[in-house]
């Protein structure tokens, strides 16, 4: 079955996010393991091409200065003057690493290594004497470090690393969106079925609602009247999850006709509505309204107040309460139900995310919720705790 | 009366100013062409730092055999090998120390 993208599905759930960003983690994370390896070891490898080139320039100084130093050894004390030479620095030191002489002007002394780097940017040869003159045996060389072939070698690690960097990125979300795509393809099927079945709920839902209101209540007994009200209940649930179907299927782009909205009234208006509802639950609700405007699409506002409303009622406990307060910029509405568990609050907002399968419903609701309140830059705020009840402010 | 005291004084003080080194040592190597710095330089040359070539002239005066000294062939040819010392311990102990102090390299350079 083919499967276009929606609008609706184009941006990635908190889920999909999640995952995503843990591949993603953990993918870098090796590569720019990999890449540091491989840096460090191309830069080791430069260090030992740079000291193969100065070997044998280093090792002929050497050889001259143990004559120098053999000559010396012959004639000490009468000459004790220490062979110096302008192309290098020199020091000795003997078996027992104790100095004999020095002027080596690095400090950084390692006597288990021919040749290295000191920390103040020097290049040290060490060559060991086997005859030990004036008692060394260990000549050190001492020449600076240009520091060329570092530039030259940090300059390569940044642009091929950087390269490399990019080059696996993208290799790296390629592989993620492929990982992503059956979850992705599930979501998109849904919608697409949802979509298909809306427009045949419009009409048969309308005349039922149409009928209920038309029926005369006072002809008719008090066993049949229970009847219509349960009616009359299952057919506004079902009309609430019609309205937010159509509104995420067709309705979410519509950004116009917005106005001064009276929130009062319409909260008296949508707890009129589902009161049926609420009283099938033996649920009051408990109101302190102010007056108080807000500048949005009535239909959206709409949707919001009725998915939060009948979210309280859904998952309230028999014989329950749902406090409402409005204040001038503040809407809440709390019930003493279920609750949701602390680490389920972040993914509430995720479209066909439930998590209690005991009510009916798509799990679109509070999706919607969202999109609108983001629309309008609006806050909204969860707070909750299993078996006491959930919390929900608007702040705009 | 003052001959007797001059001459007392002079034995009393060149008797401290001699050490292990002076006592034992230069008397017999007065004799020998290499001078003490030149045999130390040899010692310096084979053993390296200054435990080692204590070690080795401690070694060398207990047991001296041709096959460890550091004098050539035909020095030892002509002269020999020295007889083992009768020096005690302490004494060739402190005549080594002050023979290193007095030829080591270490501080001497320039």
């Amino acid at each position: 079955m083919l499967v276009s993208k929606s609008k609706g599905t184009n941006s990635l759930l908190a889920s999909e996010k999640k995952s995503l960003f843990r591949f993603l983690t953990l993918y870098v994370l090796m590569m720019m393991s990999i890449i540091v390896l491989i840096a460090l070891f191309y830069y080791q490898n430069q260090e030992k091409m740079m000291f193969l080139s100065k070997r044998d320039t280093l090792s002929d100084y050497a050889y001259e200065q143990i004559k120098k130093l053999k000559i010396l050894h012959n004639t000490f004390p009468a000459d004790n003057t220490y062979p110096r030479d302008p192309r290098f620095k020199s020091g000795i030191y003997d078996l027992e690493y104790v100095k004999i002489f020095s002027i080596l002007e690095s400090d950084d002394i390692d006597f288990n290594k021919d040749m290295y780097r000191t920390s103040d940017n020097k290049i040290h040869f060490v060559k060991t004497l086997f005859e030990y003159y004036l008692g060394a045996k260990y000549l050190f060389l001492e020449i600076p470090d240009d520091g060329d072939w570092r530039e030259e070698t940090w300059e390569n690690i940044f642009i091929f690393g950087g390269l490399a960097i990019i080059f696996f990125t993208i290799i790296g979300f390629y592989i993620a969106n492929l990982f992503l795509n059956p979850m992705r393809s599930s979501l998109l099927l849904l919608d697409r079925f949802i979509k298909d079945t809306t427009h045949e709920l419009n009409t048969p839902l309308s005349t039922i609602l149409a009928n209920i209101e038309m029926i005369d209540t006072s002809s008719i007994g008090e066993d049949n009247k229970k009847k219509i009200n349960r009616i009359n209940i299952a057919a506004k649930t079902v009309s609430q999850l019609y309205q937010d179907l159509t509104y995420i299927t067709l309705e979410q782009d519509i950004h116009k006709n917005d106005e001064d909205v009276e929130t009062k009234a319409l909260i008296e208006n949508r707890i009129e509505y589902f009161d049926s509802f609420a009283k099938s639950k033996d649920i009051t609700f408990v109101l302190d309204l102010k007056k108080s405007y807000i500048h949005i699409n009535r239909h959206k506002w709409t949707r919001v107040i009725d998915n939060i409303l009948s979210n309280a009622i859904k998952y309230n406990n028999r014989k329950g309460v749902i406090y409402i307060t409005l204040k001038k910029n503040t809407l809440t509405i709390s019930d003493t139900g279920i609750g949701i568990e602390l680490t389920k609050i972040p993914f509430v907002f995720d479209r066909y995310i439930r998590f209690n399968h005991s009510e009916g419903g798509f799990g679109i609701g509070l999706n919607i919720v969202k999109k609108i309140i983001e629309e309008y830059d609006m806050k909204i705020e969860i707070k909750s705790k299993p078996s006491e009840g959930t919390e929900v402010v608007i702040k705009w | 009366m003052v001959r007797i005291f001059v001459f007392v004084s002079i034995m009393l003080f060149s008797s401290h100013a001699d050490d292990a080194y002076e006592r034992n040592c230069i008397k017999c190597h007065e004799v020998l062409p290499f001078s003490l710095q030149e045999i130390f330089m040899r010692y310096l040359a084979a053993y390296g730092g200054e435990n080692n070539v204590k070690v080795g002239l401690d070694h060398y005066f207990k047991y001296p055999a041709k096959d460890i000294s550091v004098m050539s062939i035909a020095f030892l040819n002509h002269y020999g090998i020295d007889h083992h010392s009768k020096i005690n311990e302490e004494e060739l102990k402190q005549a080594i120390d002050i023979y290193w102090q007095k030829h080591k390299v270490i501080g001497r350079l320039k």
